[in-house]
């Protein structure tokens, strides 16, 4: 890291609590840029010291992720002497963590703590008279940043990176002996088991990308869809999530015909609620729309809940229902535990991971299934885990796009030169996250599985 | 003082070999008065391994020497016998030359480029003591106890330091094959106190051609266009001729291993360390026991001489293994050895001991260029030569130095490397180790670097009116490039466009382009401006990162820093910040374990430092 204070740093930098007002802070010289690529408001601009209302938006979808206000400080009146912008959204973890994410994959740096104090005092805004802070600050900086390394290089993640950068690091060595040793008798790669062998370091990167799946729903949000024989009790359910009498609730089997969709916000990542009409052959032609639309719910939808009335038996139709959630993850929510239990479940052939029990009456083991709804797509951590988790999420999708840029060159016949640019940079991504690899490191590799040398 | 000595002059070079000649040159040519002092005369710029200049990554070196008014290229242009461009089948970033050379033309070229040098004189003498006053280099002195005087004194004196020869069991010490060492100079220069290394390279047996049956072996010929290396030669004139390719195969690897304990790499005669990418015969065996045959290539050393060389086939085994290993090589069944390979340790000064500008840190004036720094090859030597002449003139003018940025120059990854991490292993140059490949062509070589050459007065205005000429041509092509159509699959595209896909070639784009300037230009021009748009995109990419670099490497490290009395720094930063003694922030980042707090707390203090020294 040459760049000591020439990059733009962002941080976190209100405490993380699940509610109230969190704030995101940049400096550096990029910062106005960098936020107004994920900042969308009317007049496209950031005048200095006025607040600006607008909203977060992923860049790529073009979702909305939040409002926010926004305040930039022009250099050299803020606090680092720097252009400074903060942004104040709503203090949810997720969406701060989001916000984060897009002001790094915008060319932000992740700050070291303690980062805004010392670019504060290197541009000469804070008088060092106070040496002995400073230090202490360089302390928790060399503090932290060798308990990031050590959680990196113990880590399981970097454990689990290891095989495929070791891969990536062999694919490298015979792509550059190919051209340093062009002369010796070594072996040249194909097309095909260059792309191979892309593929291969490729395939040991998505399953870590899917544990950060989290961080996808986040910005894309997350459909999910109740469905069930009718009157189980989808729409009181749907309505408990939403904590709003939403959807009609009826004592009449085949009420709800139409979809009910409704977005909220569930542990701060927006949820699209769909509640379905009973699949169950209609007895009218409305019904039957309602039917086919629910079909159709299921189809589209990231999460399935499928409600079962606890206090009666297993019927066809829940049977039927069930046939239609073949091969699909979905939740089993056993509602109305209120009344007298008549659902056998150990008869029954449940293939979801997890049964929740629920009284959407009472509202007993509601809370239960909002945390269940996200299981698939991880936890929410602690602010150390958040932290470096958005910067672990950057450096592997960092090596993916790296990748995927290294096959197109492939595929284009750039050659070898070319494609090894996109290699080392994926590699530099994985480096991040395992301790580094040097040109020695590759030499070594080659001079290994080579006899080079005339 | 004046009295004490016999003779004076601004810079003294010691050694005659491929780094010394560049070195004498760059200084004279720079106005120095400058004397080159040689063991042998009769052997300056001796090629003491192979015959043959470039290949990968060396072959831009020698481009880049040239583009900053170096001699090796123009030399090599002239007395080369096999020309072949490397890698030609890839892209043109990764282009090299390589050149066989008439080996004994090749001294005799360069001596008579340094004899007709003004201001250069050249002597025969053996240097035994480097004279010093205080912490400053003053001169040196000779065997028969003459003394001369220098400003600036630069050593070249490759593996001469303390050089040892094996041949089997049989010891002797020497500089290169036949010539003696330079133990007295090696006591003087360990007396300073530098750090040192002992380094081993190896030699192949050299054979007589008229005894190789050349009708059953595989023939190698040159390009039908012979690249040349320097940007001034014309054309290649003189003739081609071929090298022929043979393998090992079990019989002589069954000999080797059957005579294992009579080669001193395993008898444990030498202990120090070889280069992983020169292993001597019995390292292949050893090491690859898997591959059965092991590619050998004969080269010839000269028009003139029946001399082969056989690439690949280094050893230090007793003459009679060499005898019985060679005879069981096909092509090679009467073949006679005119010499035996051998293996030599030397003595090399850890680089880390030197600035980039190649100076000493413990004795000022005193400059230390090619194997002496622990590198191997003739052109890595070369350039080094180069760039400590270079700066050693600069500082005898009281002028700034010039240290190439690792974006610049192979030569300025090259150094930075020696100064900052030091080496183990003869160091040789990779493509691979430079972070800007696609940018340190051999095509843009002029342009990277001749105007920083012509700055400091090593290229004349003619050549330098010649470069820019072509640069002319080449801005002017790429302007009608970015105006004119051509027709692609998806329809009519502009050309710079069009050139960006790896199937479209510049032949293809030149309709529209005025025949007066197409007339004008040469293939190389063409190529050269067809290159810089193929990669137009991809050097983008980069400039972030070089600009980045450029900035780290312009905060400046004070010379008389005391890292102990920086607060904040633990210990194992302060031994490796205070051995290498980093010029600026971007080096000091790459020294190997530095980390980011104690670039930021060094950072801290420089900052604090100069805002006390504005204030004050
Ligand atoms: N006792 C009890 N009744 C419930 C519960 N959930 C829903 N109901 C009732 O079951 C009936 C059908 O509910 P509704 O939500 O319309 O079912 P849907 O057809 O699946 O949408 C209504 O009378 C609800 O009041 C529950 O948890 N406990
Ligand atoms: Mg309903």
């Amino acid at each position: 890291m040459p760049t000591l204070i020439e990059d733009t740093i962002a941080a976190i930098s209100t405490p993380l609590g699940k509610s109230g007002l969190g704030v995101i802070r940049l400096s550096g010289r990029d910062s106005r840029r960098i936020v107004l690529s994920f900042f969308s408001t009317p007049r496209n601009r950031l005048p200095d010291r006025v607040p600006v209302l607008g909203n977060l938006v992923e860049p790529s979808t073009r979702d909305v992720l939040d409002q926010a206000v926004v305040t930039c400080f022009e250099a050299p009146r803020s606090f680092t002497r720097e252009d400074v912008v903060e942004i104040s959204c709503h203090g949810s973890p997720v969406i701060l963590k989001t916000a984060l994410g897009l002001a790094l994959a915008a060319g932000a740096r992740l700050a070291s703590p303690g980062e805004f104090t010392l670019r504060a005092f290197l541009r000469g805004r804070i008088d060092l008279v106070q040496a002995e802070a400073i230090r202490d600050l360089i302390e928790a900086q060399t503090l932290y940043q060798a308990k990031v390394a050590q959680q990196q290089l113990s880590g399981s993640l970097s454990r689990k990176v290891t095989p495929a950068k070791q891969t990536l690091v062999e694919l490298i060595a015979l792509l550059e002996a190919g051209i340093d040793f062009a002369d010796d008798d070594v072996s040249v790669l194909s097309e095909a088991e260059i792309r191979t062998r892309i593929n291969s370091v490729e395939a040991g990167l998505l399953p870590l990308q899917s544990t950060f799946a989290f961080g996808k729903i986040v910005n894309a949000g997350l459909t999910i869809a109740l469905v069930g024989r009718p009157n189980v009790g989808k729409s009181s359910v749907f309505n408990r999530l939403l904590r709003e009498e939403r959807a009609i609730v009826t004592e009449f089997p085949g009420t709800t015909r139409d979809l009910v969709a409704e977005t909220t916000q569930v542990e701060g990542i927006p949820v699209r609620l769909v509640d379905t009409a009973g699949i169950r052959a209609a007895r009218d032609p409305v019904e039957q729309l309602g039917v086919d639309r629910s079909v159709e719910a299921l189809a589209d939808a990231d999460q399935v809940l499928f409600v079962v009335d606890g206090s009666q038996p297993w019927t066809r139709l829940d049977a039927e229902v069930q046939t239609r959630l073949e091969g699909r993850t979905h939740l089993f929510v056993i509602n109305k535990i209120d009344l007298e239990q008549q659902l056998d479940e150990k008869s029954l052939d449940i293939r979801s991971k997890a049964v929740c029990r629920v009284s959407a009456r009472t509202g007993e083991g509601i809370e239960y299934l909002r945390r269940a709804l996200f299981m698939e797509y991880g936890q929410l951590e602690g602010y150390e885990g958040l932290v470096t988790n958005v910067r672990h999420e950057r450096l592997i999708q960092q090596a993916l796009n790296a990748l995927e840029m290294s096959r197109n060159s492939l595929k284009s016949s750039m050659p070898h030169e070319v494609i090894l640019l996109d290699l080392h940079s994926a590699l530099k991504g994985l480096s991040a996250l395992t301790g580094e690899t040097t040109v020695e490191d590759v030499l070594g590799t080659i001079f290994s599985t080579f006899c080079i040398g005339k | 003082m004046a009295g004490a000595f016999d003779e004076a002059y601004d810079v003294v070079v010691i050694g005659g070999g491929h780094a010394g000649c560049e070195a004498a040159m760059a200084a004279a040519r720079m106005g120095m008065n400058t004397a080159l002092y040689t063991m042998n005369v009769d052997l300056i710029a001796q090629m003491s391994c192979n015959p043959a200049i470039g290949g990968i990554a060396k072959g831009h070196i020698v481009r880049e020497i040239d583009a900053l008014g170096g001699v090796m290229g123009r030399v090599i242009d002239r007395v080369g016998i096999q020309f072949r461009l490397l890698n030609s089948s890839r892209g043109p970033a990764v282009w090299s030359p390589r050149a066989q050379a008439d080996k004994q033309s090749y001294r005799v070229e360069m001596r008579r480029v340094l004899e007709q040098q003004e201001r250069l004189r050249i002597k025969q003498a053996e240097a035994v003591a480097i004279l010093r006053d205080g912490g400053r280099a003053t001169g040196l002195e000779l065997r028969d106890g003459r003394k001369v005087q220098a400003q600036a004194v630069i050593l070249t004196t490759g593996t001469f330091l303390n050089g040892l020869i094996h041949i089997g069991d049989h010891r002797y010490s020497a500089g290169r094959s036949g010539e003696t060492p330079s133990i007295p100079l090696a006591d003087s220069i360990k007396s300073i106190g530098f750090e040192w290394g002992r380094m081993k390279t190896g030699t192949p047996p050299r054979l007589d051609s008229r005894t190789i049956n050349f009708s059953v072996l595989e023939e190698q010929k040159g390009d039908s266009r012979p690249t040349p290396f320097s940007f001034e030669t014309g054309a290649i004139t003189q003739p081609q001729v071929s090298c022929f390719i043979t393998y090992t195969n079990d019989r002589v690897h069954q000999i080797i291993r059957d005579n294992m304990s009579r080669s001193p790499l395993y008898s444990g005669q030498i202990q120090s360390i070889g280069p992983r990418y020169c292993p001597s015969v019995e390292d292949k065996v050893v090491k690859f026991p898997d591959k059965l045959r092991h590619q050998l290539f004969l080269e010839p050393e000269g028009l003139n001489t029946n001399e082969t060389y056989v690439n690949g086939l280094s050893t230090s085994m007793p003459s009679d293994v060499q005898m019985m290993l060679v005879r069981a090589i096909p092509g090679l069944e009467n073949a006679e050895i005119i010499r035996p390979g051998y293996a030599i340790e030397y003595d090399f000064v850890q680089p880390t001991e030197l600035l980039p500008t190649l100076e000493t840190k413990k004795v000022e004036g005193l400059y230390h260029a090619g194997q002496i720094n622990g590198t191997t090859g003739y052109e890595e030597a070369a350039c080094q030569g180069l760039m400590a002449g270079i700066n050693a003139a600069l500082k005898v003018q009281g002028n700034s130095s010039l240290v190439l940025e690792r974006s610049q120059a192979y030569i300025g990854i090259l150094i930075d490397d020696l100064v900052t991490k030091g080496t183990n292993e003869p160091y040789r140059m990779f493509t691979s180790r430079a972070e800007f490949r696609l940018h340190l062509r051999i095509d843009n070589a002029d342009q990277r670097l001749t105007p920083l050459a012509h700055r400091i007065g090593l290229v004349s205005e003619a050549a330098f009116a010649r470069f820019r000429a072509k640069q002319g041509r080449m801005e002017r092509l790429a302007a009608h490039l970015r105006l004119a159509k051509v027709e692609v699959d998806s329809g009519r595209i502009a050309a710079d466009q069009a050139l960006k896909r790896p199937e479209v070639r510049i032949e293809s784009c030149l309709d529209s382009v005025p025949s007066e300037l197409r007339e004008q230009m040469s293939w190389e021009e063409m190529k050269s401006v067809e290159t810089s748009i193929k990669y137009e995109g991809y050097l983008k990419q980069q400039t972030a990162e070089v600009e980045k670099l450029r900035k780290a490497e312009s905060r400046r490290i004070p010379v008389d820093i005391e890292y102990h009395a920086i607060p904040g720094l633990s210990r194992e930063m302060i031994e490796k910040l205070s051995r290498i003694r980093p010029t600026t922030i971007g080096q000091a980042s790459r020294i190997p374990g530095v980390t980011p707090a104690a670039l930021c707390i060094l950072h801290i203090h420089l900052e604090a430092s100069s805002n006390r020294k504005e204030t004050a």
